[in-house]
């Protein structure tokens, strides 16, 4: 089995036909799923949330594919997936909405390997379990505070943290206001 | 006897016929008691070797295929029926069967990525990992049985010989010889080329694109355009055991 870092790598990933987008019909969706579930899979396991389709992404490439050609031919790219097939992988998963563009040229992209609604739901449980009901915290100390350790929180991306506490203030369940230091906002928990 | 003229001479000719006829049914009857013997004889003895060898018979593939050879020999089929004699003994009615829904159940798994088409080998393997802990083995003979068993209740399973491997074919489109001809070329280094097909077999660009674009309709190719040399690879996953792809497997 391959692994990247800690990470082990599913067959397909070896298979050199899977980094060129395929045209069959039924042989493409095959291919999105596949490449849907190893983008989540290794977001959330490595805790990356935004992906630059222009720059270098351990997961857009087999080196291992790549070294194999070299004793065949010279070519280089053989492992590597064009800037059309990362895209279609990843609007896949924004039409699911377990992503979203970032931009509108699509050149970043939001991998949320839980969906902003798992997101609040976290948080909600965050609060509960750590009694901070009527309580204020920053929002620097929710996703590196002592609370969060160990927890899915620990690390989170600030614009999904964000993002999922807009939508629990919009539900009424706490208040976001500015913080004392100019780039820190503060989080105000509802009874 | 002697022949006496008269209705009474005639009355003993008949009798004479009716004692001929008696002796060679008797006869006929013998013979076939004889062989019905025989037969029991052999069935008796495959059953107690059965009863026997029953372990050796579920859990060790290469003797369950020797102890199948055996009872063809005698014209016996285990797998005849699922009930009676020789299901219950051995219960490997039911082993087939289950072999068998496993077998449709894993083809139906992999054919978005193989179009229908494995190899026995990965399909094997596959199988193997699916019973992973119980008690009894699988071997390739154990999956061609079960295949056969279940072309017999029409299922629209085949098992294709090309070049060195054999082939399970779990969708209806057949393999025409060109076909046939390019997944054997394939098996070498798992893929084709369009310039190889026209220089191995000396095809014409457009045998070989016209043969490649149906193997790619039908999912049991897929296309690589990852090389500088901007040459097409067409790659045949049921030449492969894709499921298993380590970092240094072709």
């Amino acid at each position: 089995m391959q692994t990247l870092g800690n990470f082990k790598l599913p067959p397909f990933f070896n298979y050199p036909p899977y980094f060129t987008l395929q045209p069959v019909r039924d042989t493409r969706e095959k291919q999105v799923q596949l490449w849907k579930e190893l983008i989540l899979d290794y977001c959330k396991t490595q805790k990356i949330s935004v992906i630059g389709l222009e720059e270098e992404f351990p997961l857009f490439s087999n080196p291992a594919i790549e070294s194999k050609d070299l004793f065949i031919n010279l070519c280089i790219s053989a492992g590597s997936l064009t800037h059309e097939a990362r895209e279609a992988f990843l609007a896949a998963l924004v039409s699911e909405g377990r992503a979203e563009w970032l931009d509108k040229g699509h050149r970043k992209c939001l991998i949320l390997w839980h969906r902003i609604q798992d997101w609040a739901d976290i948080l909600l449980n965050f609060v509960k379990d750590n009694g901070l009901e009527d309580s204020v915290m920053t929002v620097e100390e929710i996703r590196s505070g002592p609370e969060s350790r160990g927890t899915d929180l620990q690390g989170v991306d600030r614009i999904i943290l964000m993002r999922a506490l807009k939508l629990l203030e919009h539900k009424g369940k706490l208040a976001i206001f500015k913080g004392t230091s100019a780039d820190d906002e503060g989080i105000k928990f509802s009874r | 006897m002697r022949r006496r003229p008269g209705i009474g001479g005639l009355q003993t000719a008949a009798a004479a016929r009716d004692q001929y006829r008696l002796l060679g049914e008797n006869v006929a009857k013998i013979r076939t008691d004889l062989m019905k013997e025989q037969l029991a004889t052999f069935r008796s003895q495959l059953e107690d070797f059965a009863r026997k060898h029953k372990n050796d018979i579920r859990k060790n593939p290469a003797f369950r295929s020797q102890f199948h050879e055996m009872c063809a020999k005698v014209g016996v089929d285990p797998l005849a029926s699922n009930k009676g004699f020789w299901a219950e003994l051995l219960g490997i009615g039911d082993f087939y069967y289950e072999i068998g829904v496993q077998i449709v159940e894993i083809c139906l798994a992999m054919r978005a990525q193989n179009g229908g088409l494995i190899n026995l080998q990965e399909l094997c393997s596959l199988l193997r990992q699916k019973r992973k802990g119980l008690r009894e083995a699988v071997s390739e003979d154990d999956c061609l049985r079960a295949i056969s068993k279940l072309k017999v209740l029409g299922s629209g399973f085949e098992v294709i010989s090309v070049g060195k491997k054999k082939l399970v074919r779990s969708v209806p489109t057949e393999l025409n010889k060109d076909h046939n001809e390019i997944i054997e070329l394939a098996q070498a280094q798992g893929f084709v080329t369009v310039d190889e097909l026209e220089r191995r077999l000396s095809w014409t660009s457009g045998r070989a694109i016209d043969a490649l674009e149906t193997l790619l309709e039908e999912g049991f190719a897929m296309i690589d355009d990852g090389h500088r040399d901007g040459r097409r690879r067409y790659w045949f996953p049921c030449v492969s055991s894709i499921s298993s792809l380590g970092g240094n497997d072709a």
